[in-house]
């Protein structure tokens, strides 16, 4: 390993709808290593990445390649300068072949009078293939006929030859994003085995993962990413797993944050329970039990099954094993409005995108859920949807010019308002909520806790999805963690015995 | 740390385990349309025999084949990148009229002679250019853009003749349509030059290979710097091609120039396409399995024609193939949002 | 719903009435008759079933489907309820049951079709413009089999369709029935959860499904009325035509789609005003009487429409919120 700078990102800020992403964040890259990238769900990772392949532009801040400069506008620019990225969904287009992906976009470069030679084509591609240590990949092979892995590898088989053609010195600087979430592990180790030829070549890798035994299998160096902020970054010998999650998920915040004070003791009766519940391929052997006025939280990485339990509770999708017994009766949903008339609704993960309308109005938003309910003899009294709607901007204390504003106007801790005071206006005495305070600043983080401990108190109960560890045992009367589909354990969370971090990490990863 | 693998391996393997038979079913359709195609042949044999396999009506079903060949087609290449086109009824119609009163005929003393008809078949790929550029910068969705241009061409054929067509007098013309090479019809020689022009362009030119990306997910081949809105233009334009070949055809055949060439000509089209494994969504399929997908169709309508069904029934038929093709090989699940 | 209230929907009322207007100039200074009271009669008694079919065919492009069929499930109904009174021919039964039996049977069928079209698209996921095209195919493969060609209503059956003349003022009772008709879908979509939802699945499907609005439900009853109302159009085509045609519905899809968008309803859903369809029908029947009228050739009259439609189409498309792709 060279002491050659070969990247270099100094003090990018970055913000989305108000939200701060990225506060003043460091990242270095030598030549020939790899650099490992850990934080939680919403740290920054992701949003440094799209930065550096030039998908987004920062705020403010700088970053340098091979000592100079570097501002890509688009991807092709960074791909021109040798930067390449592997994204976590694949980007081969599956009915052509491996050599056709390999150039795709430059197919010119082999046409003979008219033709495209694809013979010629194909060799070139098996010379890529052994350039990263894939010569038994078959270039004519269809890349819909090959395993989640190999086509991992074309990925960034693909990649390394973008790059490495545009690259002034021939190193380029891979960026992998979760590149392990569907290998095994036989094919993890392979893969390893190529990023290890990559880097001995003298190319860099920045290796994001949040498996971090992996990470700390691969990486020469670490950086810990937490809220946006850079919090450490380590040689890999210094590292290990528990002082990886220390970083990332920082001291217990303090009582009054997550209003401990309100916590309530749940009662005997149990309103949801799941018995045997299981989805192919996402989840299995689910047990467990929610009583009223109790809020249960969920911990797991992602991948670890948790928010496709969510989707069988609220009625999205239907469990291929197993049993939903909900108050005392077992049921079956095809579609969420099954669930939401025995007072199941969720509150979902992708707020724009499924949890509001952005084309309608506050008011019009709020009584999406309970329309039905505001209406005398089949008729809908726009005044209710009006005075149902001022009451809970007032309530929840939702920013707005009026009741009719789009919502699309609103920031994103608004529109997240504006989705509570849907469920809530619903009635539902079980809310399921997927990741509620995501996107959200730190003050309405705080509001929206208070509502949650609220909603409790009327003999609402709770399923919370948290952002953070941290949130999930404030929050929570129980925690229930999650990995690879199995629940791996359930911990009491009672306001005076909360449970560590560290002991909840073990069993997650 | 046992454990854990195990437990990691079991949904992973579940994961993989339906990925992988999700293939293998997609490997058996694959080979689906030949055995119907094949299934058909022999259902006819058995039910018409002798009549079915004579000589004459197998060069009858050469002949017959033509036409829908040439549709399918230019509407192939749409339907790979998960458009639709609804005009080729108004298309070849058009095409069909105009070429009678562009060459020598008993209506005007018009006669462009071969160059009369390239000028027709320029009149469709010039509404196939339009289609393509209105869909891709008004934003508008295929169908209705077709759907729309289907209307005017039908319109503009009609103008063209004003209820009385025109005969073809260019003796050339008029024997194009009785001509056999080798046995089989000259017209089914040149809706196989227009196949084979179509694979080289599907195999083995860039645009063939961007067509099932576009088809596939347009965002990877934008990522990489590729025209999408170009593509899309230069599909529509291919398959206005394709019709005017098809709409001369169909003229030079029936002797005259009407719009009724055009008449019934999507549908038949359609199932093909759809028949033949080209999936309507995009990114899959190609040229070959129109071929299947044509033949399957022309048989069949050879066949249920000798058996003497009613006429009326057909485009019933055919619709009820289209259904039928379409929900088998729709992709299916609650998250899928279709419109 | 609050989409009255943005100034866009204002300005797509005002521009509608303005190209009236200009559209009836027009047509009187090219010739003089057009506004005469017969034709203006004409015109408003044919308004009648298009009216009705673009009130069914409004919330079908509102949940952001189609309904290509429309045309043919005209043609077929209307072959259906002649079919029907015919054979009646030879009975003493009062002219009042005949129509009971003959239309409600018609009607049902209708319901029944547009029902199994919107389970094909919601159970099995088929898009709404292709399995609507497979229909189309279907039933008008159908309405040629009943009938291959037009039957007239012998005199002695015109009891059943005598209705068709009453009017009130200088608007025909079928007119009036038809904007009966819009007013009570207007009424269902501002104020019932029915309406509200398919405002909502046409501006987010998903974000509707998950705030637990029955989707399936609701695109099938959408697709069900669709099915009633061109019958109930296919009724009043045969009622003042006193006979059935299996083409009758060709020309009306194009013109039912034209009329709608006109009355600025978008195609891709969510937003739009069914009393502005009123709008767009008006617009849609004075180009078409207007052309007959100044004896332009009825092949032209289909160039116009396609035109037409493209315009309506690319001017009502907002694109700039087109951030997702069109096929």
């Amino acid at each position: 390993m060279s002491k050659n700078i070969l990247f270099s990102a100094k003090n990018i800020v970055k913000s989305f709808h108000g939200t701060q992403a990225l506060k003043e964040v460091d990242l270095d890259v030598y030549e020939g290593e790899v650099v490992g990238l850990v934080g939680e769900n919403g740290a920054g990772k992701s949003t440094l990445m799209k930065i550096i392949i030039g998908v987004q532009p920062q705020g403010s801040g700088e970053m340098y390649l091979r000592g100079k400069p570097f501002q890509p506008h688009d991807p092709l620019e960074a791909n021109a300068e040798g930067i390449g990225m592997v994204y976590q969904e694949q980007s081969l287009i599956t009915t052509l072949s491996v050599g056709q992906n390999l150039f795709f976009g430059h197919e010119k470069e082999f046409m003979q009078m008219g033709i495209v030679n694809w013979k010629k084509m194909y060799a070139e591609a098996a010379a890529v293939l052994s350039e990263v240590g894939c010569e038994d990949i078959n270039p004519r092979k269809k890349v819909i006929d090959l395993n989640f892995a190999t086509r991992q590898m074309v990925e960034i088989a693909k990649v390394v030859n973008v790059t490495k053609e545009a690259s002034t010195d021939g190193k380029c600087l891979i960026l992998l994003d979760e590149p392990t979430s569907v290998l095994n592990e036989t094919e993890v180790k392979r893969l390893f085995q190529e990023i290890r030829k990559l880097t001995a070549k003298g190319h860099s890798v920045i290796f994001v993962s949040h498996r971090l035994d992996e990470v700390l299998e691969i990486s020469d160096r670490i950086y810990v990413y937490k809220d946006g902020e850079n919090a450490g970054n380590m040689n890999v010998a210094d590292a290990t797993e528990a002082i990886l999650y220390e970083r990332m998920v920082g001291h217990e915040t303090n009582s009054e944050y997550y209003h401990l004070d309100k916590q309530v003791i749940p009662k005997e009766e149990v309103v949801l329970e799941a018995k045997d519940l299981g989805c192919r391929g996402k989840f299995k052997h689910v047990n467990f039990q929610l009583h009223k006025g109790e809020i249960l939280g969920f911990c797991g990485v992602v991948g670890s099954g948790k928010e496709e339990i969510c989707s069988v509770f609220c009625g999205d999708e239907s469990p291929d094993f197993g049993e939903l017994i909900v108050k005392g009766r077992k049921t079956k949903y095809s579609a969420p409005y099954q669930a939401l008339n025995d007072g199941i609704l969720m509150i979902p993960m992708e707020r724009m995108v499924e949890g509001v309308i952005r084309g309608l109005s506050v008011e019009d938003n709020i009584a999406l859920s309970n329309a039905g309910r505001l209406s005398k003899r089949g008729m809908i009294s726009r005044k209710r949807v009006s005075e149902q709607a001022v009451e809970w901007i007032r309530r929840l204390r939702i920013k707005t010019s009026g009741k009719e504003e789009l919502v699309i106007q609103l920031s994103g801790g608004n529109q997240q308002k504006v989705v509570f005071a849907r469920v809530l206006a619903s009635e539902s005495d079980v809310v399921i909520l997927n990741h509620p305070t995501r996107g959200v600043d730190v003050g309405a983080k705080e509001e929206i806790y208070g509502l949650i401990r609220d909603m409790v108190a009327e003999g609402k109960s709770v399923i919370l999805l948290g952002d953070t560890l941290d949130e999930c045992i404030g929050m929570s009367n129980r925690v229930l963690i999650m990995r690879d589909g199995l629940v791996t354990g359930e911990l009491d969370a009672a306001v005076d015995a909360k449970p560590s971090q560290v002991s909840i990490i073990s069993m997650m990863v | 740390m046992e454990e854990k693998n195990q437990a990691a391996l079991d949904i992973r393997e579940e994961f993989a385990a339906k990925v992988k038979a999700d293939n293998r079913k997609e490997k058996l359709m694959k080979w689906a349309p030949v055995g119907v195609l094949a299934a058909l042949i022999l259902v006819f044999c058995i039910l018409k025999g002798r009549s079915f396999l004579s000589l004459s009506n197998l060069v009858s079903i050469l002949n017959q084949w033509s036409l829908p060949l040439l549709v399918a087609l230019g509407l192939t290449f749409v339907i790979m990148i998960g458009s639709i086109d609804l005009s080729i009824d108004g298309t070849v119609g058009m095409v069909g009229s105009l070429t009678a009163i562009f060459v020598a005929n008993s209506k005007n003393t018009v006669n462009l002679g071969v160059l009369g008809l390239l000028l027709a078949i320029l009149c469709s790929v010039v509404v196939g250019f339009l289609i393509g550029v209105i869909h891709v910068k008004f934003k508008i969705p295929s169908f209705m853009v077709s759907f729309a241009f289907m209307n005017i061409c039908i319109g503009i054929g009609m103008l063209s003749y004003s209820g009385k067509p025109a005969t073809i007098r260019d003796p050339l013309m008029t024997a194009i349509p009785k001509a056999s090479f080798l046995g089989v019809p000259v017209i089914t020689w040149i809706a196989i030059a227009v196949l084979v022009l179509c694979y080289y362009i599907q195999e083995y030119t860039p645009f063939g290979r961007h067509v099932y990306a576009v088809g596939t997910d347009e965002t990877i081949p934008k990522a990489v710097g590729i025209n999408v809105n170009k593509v899309k233009i230069k599909v529509f334009t291919l398959a206005g091609f394709c019709y005017g070949v098809a709409g001369v055809i169909g003229a030079l055949r029936l002797g005259q120039g009407q719009i009724a060439i055009g008449t019934d000509q999507m549908f038949p089209a359609q199932a093909a396409v759809v028949i033949g494994g080209t999936a309507l969504t995009g990114g899959k399929g190609g040229v070959m399995n129109t071929v299947v997908g044509t033949l399957i169709m022309t048989v069949l309508i050879n066949g249920l024609t000798m058996m003497g069904v009613d006429p009326n029934i057909k485009t019933g038929i055919q619709g009820v193939i289209i259904l039928a093709a379409v929900i088998l090989t729709i992709k299916h699940g609650s998250a899928v949002i279709s419109k | 719903m609050n989409k009255l209230k943005t100034n866009k929907a204002y300005f797509a009322t005002y521009f509608s009435m303005a190209v009236i207007i200009c559209l009836v100039l027009i047509f009187t200074i090219m010739e003089k008759s057009f506004i005469n009271s017969s034709n203006i009669n004409n015109l408003l008694s044919d308004t009648a079933p298009l009216m009705i079919m673009a009130a069914g065919m409004t919330p079908v492009i509102l949940i952001g489907s189609i309904d290509l069929s429309v045309g043919a499930m005209c043609s077929v109904s209307n072959v259906l309820v002649v079919s029907f009174i015919m054979k009646f021919k030879d009975t003493i039964y009062a002219d009042w049951f005949i129509m009971l039996v003959t239309f409600v049977t018609t009607l049902v069928f209708a319901v029944i079709a547009g029902i199994i079209l919107g389970l094909i698209h919601v159970k099995l996921k088929v898009p709404s413009f292709i399995a609507s095209l497979a229909f189309m195919s279907i039933w008008n493969s159908a309405a040629l089999l009943i009938s291959n060609s037009p039957i007239s209503i012998p005199k002695k059956l015109w009891g059943t369709i005598d209705w068709y003349k009453i009017s009130i003022g200088p608007l025909g009772y079928p007119l009036v029935i038809a904007f009966l008709i819009i007013i009570g879908y207007y009424v269902i979509l501002t104020r019932t959860s029915l309406g509200r939802g398919i405002y909502a699945i046409g501006a987010n499907e998903r974000a509707a499904r998950m705030s637990g609005i029955a989707v399936d439900r609701i695109k099938i009853t959408v697709f069900a009325v669709n099915g009633f109302c061109a019958a109930l159009g296919a009724i009043f085509l045969m009622a003042k035509a006193k006979s059935c045609a299996p083409t009758v519905g060709d020309s009306f899809t194009l013109m039912v789609i034209s009329a709608v968008v006109l009355g600025g309803t978008a195609l891709i859903g969510g937003s739009g005003n069914i009393l502005n369809t009123i709008l767009g029908v008006f617009i849609v029947s004075i180009i078409k009487n207007g052309m007959n009228i100044v004896s332009i050739n009825v092949y032209w009259q289909k160039v116009v429409f396609g035109v037409v439609v493209l315009i309506a189409i690319a001017i009502n498309t907002d694109r700039s919120s087109r951030s997702f792709i069109v096929k």
